[in-house]
């Protein structure tokens, strides 16, 4: 929290310290607000405010040339649509270009970038002239290029090694995000597909759609969200408490062969996991191996529908994820179990406590407090799981109450057809907002309320 | 010294990453070759090659740099649409897919030497390659459908013309009749045999009287114990073991099963389906595939003259030869070779009750495959009546 304020307060006293600067300083800091770097050109600093200078210069011509038209064109996203002229020689039509709503999209998401990086220079080109007229007024100099460059490599250091970088992840990661986020708020979908078509902006519609406005879809969203959260309750709870059994069951004295056991369960993670999925989802099918084999050897009739019918396919994606997913909770808290101090057990044994009450009162606290944050990543991991649900069933069985979705489908792998089979780009994004938002509340109110997080340093 | 190492990291990474994005803009080609990219099947690549080696000798004048790149025809539209700019400029793709690819403004209009396409080719695949009264395509094969195939061994010619009879047949056999119903494009081979049609607009009206007694035929078929559905892996296997002995299937399958059954292959239309009480012949779709030329390519009238060429009698009676694939050209399809061909013969006899699937819309094929596999895994928990409703409703939320 304290951070928090004081990067407030900094932004409010720049803001602030903006203007009252513009009032208190004398002539030429005034006249630094129009020209830029003219409070360091005049006062000692040539080649510091020659850059200020050239950037303004830079700014202003790319102002001129794009950047204006650029970010006029991010509110209407293009205009024009493609024209044919007839061509007679050739006997056709040559297709005039029209606007292209993406790129004018993405580079007005890049003008605005460069306006707020823009600014923040002038700010501090502005802040730089009035802090020069004050160390003028009291007989000290400001500090020359050459100073500037040293203190860029001592004290400043930081500056220096930390600019390449966060000038990537805006440019890489930030800006694209941006410009994904905005797609929600368009009709961005297979019928405004550029460049031959234009999109533009819709506002919420989407997410209304999504959420209540349009029957099919949010009736769509709502049931495979109420999956989603079955699923990731089911496949992360069932694969912690049997992943402990089995480590527990292996852990004890009495067991023969620990390692074996152990390599054994392993040996599932070494062979890769969309390997053992993809041939899971050819054993399960109607005409599968499984059932072949159960019909040849006369159990049933008919065939099991465990990948066709709606619940038994549910129950099967489950149960798979078990089995895939299992050694790895094995892995984990085996380590853990063989951490719990042993005298702990002794006294509860000379106590008169049995097996169930050791295990209630003393393995499941300590497992509990060490791996909850564990258990949070995999809840947030099986909300997103789209491996498993592709791999194993594809969704299917699809289902005449969803829209293009099928009984086991996640909401991200809803998103996935959605962009991929219906390039209903917009709506993608919509859902992918909307399973952030869920992700990050569940994250961050659960997390807080861990005893992990609260009782950090009662950890013995 | 540290320092200055850690700096020089940063910006070689910098560096790194720009050098990066700029590398992809370097190569721009020279003034007069004319760059062009061509889109085919995997199974095509081999034969489109040789085309194209030939259109590039018949056009000595100019110089070519045509590349192959492999995406299906059934892929195309999802494929181009990931980005049209970067999509190839003459591309194979069924005619389903036409529809919407005009919508996104991605195909360009055929509109040099359109009279003598358009007289070449049979009439329904010019229907098929035209929207609104305009050409947007050149018809490349016409054996995009499906009939029956059969064991002469089972049944004789008589048993193949009601499904009923076949079913009663195979069941006394111990055998099976194949169909993937959980598919909307074989499963709407019912309905569309019962006359219900897409509109123009790609909506359906399914969910009336008709349509309900076709859903209690389709049930009662996945119901009975000689029905059999499955990928065309399950159906070739079923030949091979001999527990298949019909399937529904298109010319793709042609020559395996011919090899597997060897004398007892037997290719027909579709049989007819009692609905009412009345024997009711089978529709189909009848498909055709397609080559269309990017809208956004830099040289229309070099990839409109390669699109034609590929699509040309010759190559069409090559295609043929090489991947037994049905001509749309009308002298190649009347060529000896090309009658002689049973499963052609077959997708012929069928075609008088085939559909051009121009006017179904991207949303029917998933709830029409949920239709099936719901009476396929023997979910009768909804009602004919009300699945109907359903996937009308999911298949007319466009």
């Amino acid at each position: 929290m304290k951070k928090k304020r004081s990067l407030l307060t900094r932004l409010s006293e720049s803001i602030s310290g903006f203007f009252s600067h513009f009032i208190n300083g004398d002539g030429i800091t005034k006249a630094s607000y129009v020209v830029m770097g003219l409070g360091c050109l005049l006062r000692k600093q040539l080649v510091r405010g020659f850059c200020y200078l050239l950037i303004q210069v830079l700014f202003i011509w790319y102002m001129l040339s794009t950047g204006i038209n650029n970010i006029i064109g991010l509110k209407t996203l293009g205009v024009n649509a493609q024209g044919q002229v007839w061509d007679e020689v050739n006997q056709i039509y040559r297709y005039t270009k029209g606007d292209n709503s993406m790129l004018m999209l993405l580079f007005g998401v890049l003008a605005v970038f460069v306006v707020i990086g823009f600014l923040f220079i002038y700010a501090a080109s502005v802040k730089n002239a009035y802090e020069n007229e004050q160390l003028l007024k009291v007989n000290k100099t400001p500090s020359d290029f050459n100073a500037d460059v040293k203190r860029m490599f001592n004290e400043k250091f930081h500056v220096t090694i930390l600019t390449p970088p966060i000038l990537m992840v805006f440019l890489f990661t930030l800006l694209p995000l941006v410009f994904m986020i905005l797609i929600a708020f368009t009709n961005f979908d297979k019928n405004h597909q550029p460049p031959g078509n234009l999109f533009t902006w819709v506002g919420l519609e989407n997410f209304s759609a999504a959420l209540y406005n349009d029957p099919v879809k949010s009736h769509t969203f709502l049931s495979l969200f109420i999956w989603t959260l079955v699923w990731a309750v089911f496949a992360t709870f069932l694969n912690y408490i049997f992943g402990m059994i089995l480590a527990i069951m292996i852990n004890k004295k009495g067991i023969r062969l620990k390692k074996f056991w152990r390599t054994i369960f392993v040996t599932t993670i070494a062979v890769p996991q969309f390997v053992s999925l993809m041939l899971m989802s050819k054993l399960l099918h109607d005409q599968g191996a499984i059932n072949v084999l159960f019909k040849n050897l006369g159990w049933i009739e008919d065939f099991i529908p465990f990948l066709s019918d709606p619940f038994l396919a549910k129950v099967t994606v489950i149960v798979v994820n078990l089995w895939v997913g299992m050694p790895y909770t094995m892995l984990i808290t085996s380590g853990i179990l063989m951490n719990i101090p042993a005298d702990l057990y002794e006294s509860a044994r000379i106590d008169g406590a049995g097996p169930v009450t050791q295990f209630l009162k003393i393995t499941m606290p300590y497992m509990l407090f060490v791996t909850t944050p564990y258990l949070i990543t995999q809840f947030i991991g099986n909300i997103n799981n789209f491996n498993v649900i592709y791999l194993l069933s594809g969704g299917g069985p699809l289902s005449l109450n969803y829209f293009q979705a099928g009984n086991t489908d996640l909401l991200v792998t809803w998103l996935y057809k959605l962009t991929v089979n219906e390039q209903n780009y917009s709506m993608a994004s919509t859902i992918g907002i909307i399973i952030f938002i869920i992700c990050s509340f569940f994250t961050l109110v659960v997390f807080n309320k861990t005893s992990s997080a609260q009782k950090e340093e009662e950890f013995q | 010294m540290k320092r200055i190492l850690a700096l020089c990291l940063t910006l070689v990474l910098l560096l790194s990453m720009l050098g990066g994005c700029s590398s992809n803009s370097g190569s721009t080609s020279s003034g007069d070759t004319i760059v062009l990219k061509v889109w085919g099947s995997q199974e095509d690549q081999v034969i489109l090659g040789v085309m194209i080696e030939s259109f590039k000798a018949a056009h000595p004048d100019k110089t070519f740099d045509i590349s192959l790149g492999v995406v299906g025809e059934s892929d195309a539209k999802s494929k181009y649409l990931e980005d049209p700019e970067a999509a190839a400029d003459v591309f194979a793709f069924a005619n389903d897919q036409l529809k919407d690819l005009v919508a996104a403004g991605a195909l360009y209009e055929v509109t040099r030497n359109k009279d003598s396409i358009v007289a070449a080719n049979i009439e329904s695949s010019i229907a098929a390659a035209t929207l609104d009264g305009k050409l947007y395509a050149y018809p490349m094969t016409a054996d995009n459908g499906y009939f029956l195939y059969y064991d002469k061994s089972v049944f004789s010619e008589a048993d193949i013309a009601s499904l009923d009879k076949m079913l009663e047949v195979a069941g006394a056999a111990n055998k099976k009749v194949f169909m993937d119903v959980s598919n909307g494009w074989y499963i709407a081979s019912f309905f569309l045999g019962a006359g219900l049609r897409f509109a123009d607009d790609g909506k359906i009206d399914w969910n009336n009287a008709t349509g309900e007694a076709v859903g209690e035929y389709i049930k009662s078929f996945t119901a009975n114990k000689a029905f059999l559905t499955g990928d065309d892996d399950i159906l070739k296997s079923g030949f091979a073991d001999g527990s298949i002995a019909a399937g529904v299937s298109g010319t793709w399958n042609a020559a395996n099963i011919a090899e597997i059954l060897g004398d007892n292959y037997g290719a027909a239309k579709l049989p007819t389906f009692s609905l009412n009480g009345v024997e009711t012949q089978m529709g189909s779709f009848g498909g055709f595939k397609l080559i269309g030329v990017n809208s956004q390519t830099k040289y229309p009238v070099e990839a409109m003259d390669l699109a034609e060429w590929l699509t040309n009698e010759e190559n069409q009676i090559y295609r043929f030869e090489e991947r037994a694939l049905g001509p749309s050209n009308i002298k190649a399809a009347e060529s000896d070779a090309v009658k002689e061909d049973a499963a052609l013969a077959a997708l012929a006899a069928q075609a008088p009750y085939a559909v051009d699937q121009n006017n179904v819309p991207g949303t029917y094929w998933n709830p029409a495959e949920a239709f099936g596999t719901a009476l396929e895994s023997k979910d009768y928990s909804k009602s004919i009546a009300d699945m109907l409703n359903e996937l009308v409703t999911q298949s007319n939320s466009n």
